[in-house]
């Protein structure tokens, strides 16, 4: 082996690393630019022994597998919690209950997990700095582009604290010379070829003399071509097994080969792994595998397979022998396997890894019995769903309810028809959904009732919902929560009680819809059901959101995150709405800031939606550029759809950014585009709004009676009263737009007052000028900064204060107030500033004697 | 990157006091050179101390606000620049005097 050229810095890092403990790094780097080496080499002489884990190349990879690996070696009870078929959640928890020591944990190719693992991952990222361990994973960074699971992880976990990357990069023109030079090759050339890519490079010089390959693929075989024939067909064999041959199963299945495997570790082109060898890199394994002929390819699996089964009654992984089974071509073991893979995958929770296992079942289903075949559709639909593999999804329960059919089988066809809905709206076939839907009641309405029924009246419930046709959302859901109570499924419960609380939230009965949704946290609270509870936080964060309940809606938008960080739910939507719910609440940089990260995320379509609209809004009221650009994208995004809630808050959006634009009748236009569907809906807030700016626009014929309190007192002329109203509801922009309508020379100044200190530049210059046309005395904007007053602290500083003095570091301040970091370190350098104290620790002394510590 | 015009009408009682600021905004435009990055500046003559006139680049109007937030720097308008039009090369730059 050669020695470690270039790494110095990085091991330096690794070490730094090790030494503070409690840290998830991720290595990053090309296939064969040397991570394995590099993290070997630093878990070397580690003590305790590190533990190891690795993914596997396989198309449907094994549930958690590097965690069953590290389990193999830690034993106890992490070892437990994996034999138990726990969720990733638990079995993370498990090992970082093992790390109380300082220990190293190796998990390597990430780029291959399954999403079980990654899910675990995703605690372990957010738990970690509990530990003094050091997580090391190491990954393909030129794999992992787009919409890659993996990214996706790494993505979340950037704003986690005790997490970092490292990347590992190609060897430079000078190590190549060096590494060239003993065997008198030519340096630059081999540089030239292999770019620097570390295991290309020493192929080359194992394989030695004449041309140099093309590929790493011709230096691996050059480098093969050397060994007796017996010790190639022994290669053959370890090369169609993924990653690791267990040495029992290698001599099983060769004969006299085996004698050639010392022949093969001596030349380096294996490596013993404990009971077990492998190639020395992954590339090299795949070169020699592509070398095999099918026939011979088919009947090596073939003889492993038979192997494995012989070996073990039971034990053997599901996801390996349906690999094989598949590759030896032998279709009945195939959909056994596959099966049997699919429902650990299920109870692992891994969706993707579920889909493919399948898909791997359904093409190898001509032997499945209709009725079967059915119910494996219908296992596939599901996890297609929540994979978001819609259109899967849909084609897959299309067909279930054709075989149902064919059976006479109504339950089934009503059942499959009922849980279409879902994939349908997600694709934005709402109409689709709706026949579905219809069509599920209808069936399963003519047989005696069924938990089938409930599912059908729920969906049905949820739809209306949606759709904010609030009293038939509570009246479906009535529904299905009286048959789901009766035949006593929970899940449905929950289920029911989100449809109902939900719909009234949306029809202005806030503490009913609080109420209903926190009974579906409690039907759902035993294990399994995370699912729900995550629904009814994001429910109530979004939907009080939506009612200008805005106090109430951050609460429970920081219950859903927490929720969702342990579980590793999709974050994207919740923080857009906490994005808006700053911006309503005043605080314009907060609100900016998270809207930035969800946009930049790149994740998550609705979320999108409400993100660009935090930011539209604030862009509009401070006067700045880049309006146009986010609520046109906003509402091009809304439009497939077609629902209230999102049409109903873009156009209130466009038209509120139109009118501060000094365009009154493009306001009254975007306002009309949805105001009647406002109506129709009778949405409190919606329909307030889209009417104001009509009114405003002196474009509006009748006042509803029944919009939400402070657009209501707005309109019948009572400014002051509408102010109150609004500072109920913790809206200061708000409340000052609305003194903006009084006659009240005095409360026209305290508007000119606010929002001048709001930065809200476009209403201030109209309330000026209105001013200056009473001939009234208007005071200048705030020229000066008003940071040139010491301890003036807004009031995010303030907050921020009030944590540093409690004596949290930057980072964790960061992750209680959703702030990136960088932020966290600009409000504290502001803060010194302002106070005029060099450090942390004087702040809080400063800010204990000025009062500021006292909560508001 | 965009190009920005900032206006920072009135924001200094002197001349020292808006070199600070230009030394704070360097600080602070250093640290977030993915975002923002400081071209040019018109320093104005104002009836009750200085303005300034600011070319940015940045990635977007909130990195603008959260530079001049660090920086403590006053921000009246942000405007986005559609096209550049150079007829001559900027005159000989003059320090202010108070």
């Amino acid at each position: 082996m050669t020695e470690l050229l270039e790494r110095e810095e990085l091991l330096e890092r690794l070490a730094a690393l090790h030494a503070q403990g409690g840290r998830l790094v991720f290595v990053g780097g090309e296939a064969g630019v040397g991570k394995t080496a590099l993290v070997r080499t630093f878990v070397a002489g580690a003590k305790p022994p590190f533990l190891h884990g690795s993914c596997e190349n396989l198309s449907a990879a094994t549930p958690l597998g590097p965690f069953v690996d590290v389990a193999a070696q830690t034993g106890g009870a992490l070892a437990e919690t994996v034999a138990a078929r726990a969720e990733p959640r638990d079995v993370a928890l498990a090992l970082l209950h093992e790390l109380s020591q300082p220990r190293v944990v190796l998990l390597e190719d990430l780029h291959w997990a399954d999403q079980a693992t990654l899910d675990a991952i995703r605690v372990l990222g957010r738990r970690i700095d509990s530990t003094s361990a050091l997580v090391l994973g190491t990954y393909r960074d030129d794999e992992v582009e787009g919409e890659h699971p993996l990214r996706v992880v790494l993505g979340e976990l950037a704003s986690a604290p005790a997490v970092s990357r490292l990347s590992v990069p190609r060897l430079s023109l000078e190590a190549v010379r060096g590494l060239a030079a003993p065997s008198g090759s030519d340096g630059d050339a081999i540089h030239r070829l292999t770019q620097g890519n570390a295991f290309y490079v020493t192929e080359i010089l194992a394989a030695g003399g004449g041309a140099l390959p093309e590929t790493v693929r011709d230096a691996v075989l050059a480098r093969v071509a050397g060994l007796d024939p017996a010790a190639r067909r022994l290669l053959e064999v370890v090369a169609v097994v993924p990653s690791r041959t267990e040495l029992w199963l290698l001599e099983s299945v060769t004969g006299a080969e085996f004698e050639h495997l010392d022949d093969c570790l001596t030349a380096g082109i294996l490596h013993a792994d404990g009971d077990a060898v492998a190639f020395r890199h992954e590339l090299a394994r795949l070169a020699l595998e592509s070398t095999v002929p099918a026939h011979r390819r088919r009947r090596l699996h073939a003889r492993i397979l038979s192997a494995l089964v012989a070996r073990s009654s039971g034990s053997v992984d599901p996801s390996r022998l349906a690999h094989h089974a598949e590759e030896a071509g032998e279709t009945a073991a195939t959909l056994n396997y596959a099966l049997a893979a699919a429902a650990q995958a299920d109870e692992a929770v891994a969706h993707r890894e579920a889909v493919a296992q399948y898909e791997r079942a359904l093409r190898h289903g001509a032997g499945l019995e209709p009725a079967e075949r059915a119910r494996v559709l219908g296992a596939y639909a599901l996890h297609a769903n929540s994979a978001g593999r819609y259109p899967e999804a849909i084609a897959a329960r299309t067909e279930a309810i054709a075989i149902c059919r064919s059976l006479g089988d109504r339950l089934g066809e009503g059942d499959h028809l009922a849980r279409l809905g879902g994939p349908y709206i997600a694709v934005g076939r709402n109409a689709d959904a709706e026949d579905a839907s219809r069509a599920a009641i209808d069936v399963l309405e003519r047989v005696p009732a069924s938990p089938e029924l409930a599912t059908a009246y729920n969906v049905q419930a949820y739809m209306r919902m949606l759709n904010r046709d609030n009293a038939e959302g509570v009246a479906w859901g009535t529904k299905a929560l009286a048959l789901a109570e009766r035949f006593d499924d929970r899940d449905l419960v929950a289920g029911a009680l989100n449809s109902i609380g939900t719909s009234y939230l949306m029809s202005g009965e806030i503490e009913r819809g609080i109420e209903g949704l926190l009974r579906s946290i409690e039907a759902a609270r035993p294990p399994r059901r995370e699912f729900r509870v995550g629904s009814a936080y994001g429910m109530l964060a979004s939907g009080l959101g939506e009612m200008y309940e805005l106090e109430r809606s951050e609460r429970y938008a920081h219950a859903y995150l927490e929720h969702a960080r342990e579980h590793g739910s999709d974050e994207t939507y919740i923080l857009s709405w906490l994005a808006c719910v700053r911006v309503y609440r005043g605080d314009w940089d907060g609100g900016t800031e998270l809207a930035r990260s969800v946009l930049d995320s790149g994740q998550g379509a609705i979320g999108r939606i409400t993100a660009l609209i935090a930011l539209g809004r604030v862009r509009a009221r401070r006067g700045d550029p880049g309006v146009k650009d986010v609520l046109d994208e906003a509402l091009e995004r809304s439009r497939s759809g077609g629902h209230l809630q999102r049409l109903g808050h873009v156009c209130a959006a466009r038209a509120e950014a139109a009118w501060l634009g000094g365009d009154v009748e493009r306001a009254v236009e975007e306002a009309r585009a949805a105001y009647p569907l406002a109506l129709e809906k009778r949405h409190l807030w919606f329909a307030g709004e889209l009417a104001y700016w009509q009114w405003k626009g002196g474009a509006l014929a009748d006042v509803p009676e029944w919009i939400a309190e402070p657009y209501r007192l707005q309109l019948a002329g009572c400014a002051g009263e509408a102010a109150a109203a609004w500072r109920e509801h913790a809206c200061p922009y708000e409340a000052a737009r609305a003194l903006t309508e009084a006659d009240d020379e005095s409360l026209l100044l305290r508007a000119l007052a606010e929002l001048d200190r709001l930065g809200a530049r476009p209403a201030a210059k109209l309330l000026r000028r209105a001013l200056h046309a009473r001939g009234a005395s208007v005071p200048r904007g705030l020229r000066l900064s008003t940071r040139a007053n010491p301890g003036e602290l807004t009031a995010r500083e303030l907050e921020v204060l009030r944590l540093v003095a409690a004596g949290r570091r930057n980072a964790d301040v960061a992750a209680e107030l959703v702030l990136s970091p960088r932020t966290v370190d600009h409000h504290v350098s502001a803060i010194l500033r302002k106070l005029q104290v060099r450090t942390r620790g004087e702040a809080a002394v400063a800010a204990a004697e000025l009062g500021l510590l006292q909560n508001r | 990157m965009d190009t920005y015009v900032i206006l920072r009408r009135s924001g200094w009682r002197s001349g020292d006091d808006l070199e600070e600021a230009a030394a704070r905004s360097t600080a602070a435009g250093e640290q977030m050179s993915d975002d923002i990055r400081w071209i040019r500046s018109y320093v104005l003559e104002e009836p009750d101390g200085v303005g300034t006139v600011c070319i940015y680049q940045a990635s977007s109007p909130e990195a603008i606000r959260a530079h001049a937030a660090a920086a403590d720097l006053p921000v009246d308008e942000i405007v986005k620049v559609a096209d550049t039009v150079l007829v001559r090369p900027d005159p000989t730059p003059v320090t202010i005097d108070n």
